[in-house]
């Protein structure tokens, strides 16, 4: 049996989903996420084998999800849209397979066959994914759109990880490895990015550790291994 | 006293002189602003003739003459400027010099020296930006009264033996000095007024082509036809006053107005040669009194005798002819015939206008229909799918959905040109607001709120539901949480309003396919009702966007 997540904005579009999967019989439906701050949550809780996507969403769409996923974490994939505008894109990322809607039971069986297929040979797949332009957020129930140009640094505790910018401080689901990879902050810390673009002043102190102060006041610490690279990258 | 009265006496011959040159059109140059080379050339002929005949006239006293040379030197300077001014006074001067006498020499110079003081006074004047005083009977006295001092002063200075200048001058500064800058004044003011009559013949000949231009602008949107034919040669016979006002296209007469109308008669082929010519050529012909005059070829007792037939084309095809009839007894006049092949003109710019304006309607009407054509295929395919998940829990709500999408194409296949009614507008749009209810079920609240006085407001055909397509795909689709729409239609001020709202308050100020969409719609809302009418915009970021559709009540009375 395979742990199916389902992702699309249309209630209906989901059910009928299920009903579907859940006729194949080589399915365990492990959730359904009406958008890509929900899948992103219910990735990383359920860790489901594979992806049933929408592409069109609100806010964040199918393909920026995929390059928000953590690699460890990224399921197979399978776009399912109304549309076939999206087909060669979605080849282009490494798409298993594209169904479009409303899905034929015998195409559906198909791409079961070709699931079956890509766990016998075992391999994670990997997209290459855009990079990101808006880190989404959450305030207070609501979502804040915040662009990595706009943000000092990046703290992870036990408490997830949280993105400071002028604005304040917001909790975001992406990891720090995602926000190192796909933005142009740069790690400092084992827990910290800072955005290069936003540095006041590197304070050095004693056993080759440092503290950055950042534009409006933040001190970020600066680790050995970090500030080696660090040092590379500005030339001091 | 005797020599102030003979030259008083040379002088008005002097000024007849000068009134029939004004009249010829040897000097009408005179009376235009801008002096061209080869009104120059005319100026200093006619100035320097008027300086020779000062001199001939002149009553001669002491072995010298007392004369009116200087005022052509002096009038070409002012009117000319000083290289005219100067050449004239020589010329005179000159020619007074091959008189002979003991003021030959000073005589001479002197009259070159009264051209450049002229030619000083037109510098002056028109460097100051006064070059409206240069036509100024004052100015012209004052300075021939100044120079005519100056030539008495050159006399006496140049003139030898000296006493017999001083004699001379004794006698002759007074009338002199007074009579040619009288002469002078005068002469101006001759000139002045005929350049005053010249523009007032031509202010109300512009006054006439400006109303006649106003009036048929309106006449004229819809091309040349029967009807406007006749409007448009009711509007040229009053203004211009001929005897009688044809319009033609190609083949037929399309109107005829004013003596002959009994057997000119619209619909008729053309008879005349003249027309055919005028078609046939593109070319203006005018017939008159005389060898070439106009017979009628349809009625012997015809009392038109000339014609004026312009051919009005658009871009370079003719497509008919604008005719203009004066009976035997009364002249063509030429005001008539310049304002006749200027109106045609104008009307053949009015007429390209009207077909750009026609073509420029139907790029709107093609690209609404382009705009209709494209259905969005994530709305089909989608409404299919939600439909096809409902039915196996809910069949009796699929159908109703089904319906409803087939009342929204039927709808959307409905001509462009067309007008509905705000109820018809609102059928549609409820079709499609009930698909998109059913796709977001969980997450979408609608609200409509229609004052059911406006549902017979008239408007185009496919106002509302483009605009609530772009609610949707650019606002409610684009939200996690909670989605509203709302539709509201109220009337204020005598207006009818209809609100499209969504609460995701995210505008697109760059070019869209859909912001063209809302353009579309707009353009045709004012080309119905008027600039003031059509549709606004407003957003709060985050909160809600609203589309404002506007209508004139007063216009739905009809």
């Amino acid at each position: 049996m395979m742990r199916a997540l389902i992702v699309d904005d249309e209630v209906y579009a989901r059910q009928e989903m299920e009903t579907m999967l859940a006729e194949t019989g080589e399915f365990i439906v492990a959730g359904k996420c009406a958008n890509a701050l929900e899948a992103m949550q219910a990735i990383r809780k359920e860790r489901p084998d594979v992806l049933f996507l929408d592409v069109q969403m609100p806010v964040i769409n199918g393909f920026e999800l995929l390059g928000m996923i953590d690699t460890e974490a990224m399921p197979q994939v399978v776009f399912v849209t109304a549309y076939d505008e999206y087909a060669l894109k979605a080849f282009e990322e490494n798409a298993l397979d594209y169904l479009l809607k409303p899905v034929e039971k015998g195409r559906l069986a198909k791409t079961v066959e070709k699931l079956k297929r890509r766990f016998a040979e075992g391999k994670r797949p990997v997209f290459a994914g855009p990079a990101i332009q808006k880190i989404p957020c959450l305030q207070s129930g609501k979502i804040k759109l915040i662009s990595p140009a706009e943000v000092e640094y990046v703290r992870s505790s036990e408490t997830g990880v949280h993105v400071v910018c002028p604005a304040g401080e917001f909790f975001t689901e992406l990891t720090l490895q995602i926000l190192e990879t796909r933005t142009g902050l740069l790690r400092c810390h084992k827990q910290y990015l800072i955005n290069i673009d936003l540095v006041d002043e590197i304070i050095l102190r004693e056993n080759m550790l440092a503290d950055i102060k950042t534009k409006s006041g933040h001190l970020v610490p600066v680790s050995r291994r970090y500030l080696r690279v660090l040092r590379g990258r500005l030339n001091f | 006293m005797e020599i102030l009265f003979r030259m008083t006496q040379a002088m008005s011959v002097f000024v007849v002189v000068a009134y029939i040159c004004c009249k010829s059109p040897l000097l009408r140059s005179l009376t235009a602003d801008a002096v061209r080379a080869r009104d120059r050339v005319y100026l200093y002929l006619v100035f320097s003739a008027l300086s020779i005949l000062g001199t001939y006239l002149g009553v001669p006293v002491h072995d010298a003459i007392a004369n009116t040379r200087a005022i052509g030197p002096v009038l070409a300077g002012i009117i000319g400027g000083p290289l005219i001014g100067t050449a004239v006074g020589f010329t005179g001067g000159l020619h007074r010099y091959f008189l002979g006498g003991f003021t030959a020499f000073s005589c001479g110079l002197s009259t070159t020296v009264e051209g450049a003081i002229g030619g000083m006074v037109h510098l002056y004047l028109y460097r100051r930006n006064r070059s409206e005083r240069i036509f100024a009977p004052e100015v012209a006295f004052i300075t021939a009264f100044c120079a005519e001092i100056v030539q008495m002063g050159i006399i006496l200075l140049v003139s030898r033996p000296f006493a017999n200048a001083v004699t001379l001058v004794e006698v002759i500064a007074l009338p002199m000095i007074l009579s040619n800058a009288a002469g002078a004044a005068l002469f101006m003011s001759i000139i002045r007024d005929q350049k005053n009559t010249v523009d007032r013949i031509g202010a109300v000949s512009s006054a006439k082509a400006f109303k006649i231009a106003e009036r048929t602008l309106n006449i004229l949107v819809r091309g040349i036809t029967a009807e406007s034919a006749v409007a448009l040669a009711k509007i040229i016979h009053t203004e211009t006053g001929v005897g009688s006002v044809a319009i033609t296209d190609k083949e037929k007469i399309l109107a005829f107005l004013g003596q002959g109308a009994d057997h000119h008669i619209p619909g008729n082929p053309i008879a005349s040669s003249f027309t055919k010519e005028a078609i046939a050529e593109n070319k203006v012909i005018f017939a008159a009194d005389g060898k070439e005059r106009y017979v009628c070829p349809l009625a012997a007792d015809c009392p038109m005798t000339s014609v004026l037939v312009v051919p009005l084309h658009i871009d370079n095809d003719v497509i008919g002819t604008i005719q203009l009839f004066e009976p035997r007894n009364k002249r063509f006049l030429n005001m008539n015939k310049t304002l006749g092949e200027g109106i045609a003109r104008l009307l053949s710019n009015q007429l390209l206008l009207a077909r750009y304006e026609m073509q420029k309607n139907l790029l709107v009407q093609s690209e609404l229909k382009l705009l209709q054509a494209q259905v969005n295929p994530h709305f089909l395919f989608n409404s299919l799918n939600t439909i096809i998940a409902i039915l196996r829990i809910d069949a009796a709500r699929c159908k109703d959905l089904l319906i409803h999408l087939s009342n929204f194409f039927r709808k959307n296949l409905k001509r462009a040109g067309d007008l509905s009614t705000l109820a018809e507008e609102l059928d549609q749009v409820n079709s499609y607001l009930q698909i998109e209810k059913a796709r977001f079920d969980d997450r979408l609240a609608i609200d409509v709120d229609i004052d059911p006085s406006l549902l017979k407001v008239i408007l185009p055909t496919f106002t509302l539901q483009p605009l609530v397509e772009n609610a949707f795909k650019h606002g409610i689709s684009q939200t996690m949480g909670q989605a509203v729409a709302r539709i509201k239609a109220f009337r204020a001020d005598g207006w009818a309003f209809v609100e499209i709202e969504d609460n995701a308050g995210i505008f697109h100020e760059k070019e869209t396919d859909d912001g063209h969409g809302i353009k579309i719609v707009d353009r045709r809302l004012k080309g119905l009702f008027g600039s003031d009418s059509g549709i606004s915009i407003a957003c709060v970021p985050h909160e809600l966007t609203r589309v404002t559709v506007k209508i004139p009540l007063e216009a739905q009375a009809a």
